[in-house]
């Protein structure tokens, strides 16, 4: 974050332009396991709405996310359980490489890093709260 | 059912237009979800937002597994994108809709005349590990990328059209690393809004499922047979998608 108009700054004084072989191989082992994860549930929860004649636009309102009812749901084979299953598995992805490059960062001792890391998870959990509090207030 | 594969459908195609055109999708899910669907334009920026997470979760770990996109430059604007994020996932909720209509209809007008202005093919070689280039104007990435977090919340797309301009034009990006940094951003950025919309009962799950699969299938779909694909038929094909949908869009804006 120390690059100015007036002097642009090499990828070692930058620290922005290098790269990190390594960890990059590691991340993007974790964004496939993740994607694929996700698409699995969800492909299941299609294949659920579809074995139970559920149409999209059948209910003229959609259930809200409610994470008690998930493993009852899950347990009973409901395509929503499978459904928000993936979903949340689709949004937490990005988190859990975030989480995955601060241990590598720590790991490296690169503290700028490990600094940015921190912050995009407070934003990220600053999300969940603003989230939990408008709970279900809006659409 | 037919609902259902007609989402699948749409999913596909807009997942092939996407990665052949280098986009994340979010611009044709959102109009096909609210023009082709009936879908309210914030249900629609809900489901699109979930759907550049996929393109961005499968492509993003194949760009850094080619050493293009760049981890560290991606993790530090993403902390500016995300507090975007957070910011136009609070405004979404008190928008309108007409707002959002008109917010739409103008980003679809940018998108096709940034579309007309692209370089026909590509210019530079793909870099590799240890490749190094030098960041400029950093101040002005943050706040570029701040923007395109907001324009990310509110109107359900990556905002790649924003943050590959940014960081190529602005801070001397190679353009290759731009985009596949950019691309790699979208995951956080549409998280950190798509999980306000989540708890806010603003993801329908039952369209939400078979759009993300749709776009998934598709997206693997683009990637394998864009050498094969003549993109600048492709590309005018898209801007007069663009159009049209831009003139829907105003209408909406106008009449709801």
């Amino acid at each position: 974050m120390n690059a100015s108009r007036s002097t642009p700054t090499t990828a070692s004084a930058a620290g922005l332009a290098g790269t990190t072989p390594d960890l990059d191989r590691a991340i993007a082992r974790l964004l496939a396991f993740g994607t694929y994860l996700a698409i699995g549930l969800l492909t299941l929860g299609v294949l659920l709405m579809a074995v139970a004649g559920q149409s999209p636009f059948s209910p003229t309102s959609f259930p809200s996310f409610d994470a008690a009812r998930l493993p009852q749901d899950l347990a009973a084979g409901r395509a929503e359980g499978f459904l928000w299953l993936g979903l949340v598995t689709v949004i937490a992805t990005p988190s859990a490489r975030v989480i995955a490059a601060l241990v590598g960062y720590a790991r490296a001792g690169d503290r700028r890093m490990v600094a940015v890391s921190l912050g995009i998870l407070a934003v990220i959990a600053t999300s969940v709260a603003v989230g939990l509090l408008f709970s279900g207030s809006a659409t | 059912m037919i609902a259902g594969l007609g989402l699948i459908v749409g999913g596909i195609a807009a997942g092939v237009f996407g990665s052949l055109l280098g986009l994340g999708g979010g611009i044709l899910i959102v109009p096909l979800l609210t023009l082709g669907f009936g879908l309210p334009l914030r249900e629609a920026v809900g489901v699109s937002l979930v759907s550049v997470i996929v393109t961005s979760s499968a492509s993003a770990g194949v760009y850094l597994q080619r050493h293009v996109a760049n981890l560290r430059l991606g993790m530090t604007l993403e902390l500016f994108t995300a507090m975007g994020a957070l910011i136009g996932g609070l405004l979404a909720f008190l928008l309108d809709e007409r707002t959002l209509a008109a917010l739409f209809a103008a980003l679809l007008v940018y998108a096709a005349i940034s579309m007309l202005r692209r370089p026909g093919g590509a210019t530079e070689a793909e870099p590799g590990a240890g490749y190094v280039y030098r960041i400029q104007r950093s101040g002005l990435g943050y706040v570029g990328s701040v923007g395109a977090g907001v324009i990310s919340a509110l109107l359900g797309v990556g905002g790649g059209l924003v943050k590959v301009p940014v960081m190529h034009l602005v801070m001397g990006v190679p353009l290759r690393v731009a985009t596949a940094t950019s691309n790699l951003m979208i995951g956080i950025t549409a998280s950190a809004s798509a999980i306000i919309y989540l708890f806010r009962g603003g993801i329908d799950p039952y369209v939400a499922g078979p759009v993300a699969v749709g776009v998934f299938l598709g997206a693997s779909v683009g990637s394998r047979t864009a050498h094969r694909i003549d993109l600048r038929v492709l590309r005018t094909l898209f801007v007069l998608v663009l159009t049209y949908t831009a003139f829907e869009m105003i209408r909406k804006a106008l009449l709801l």
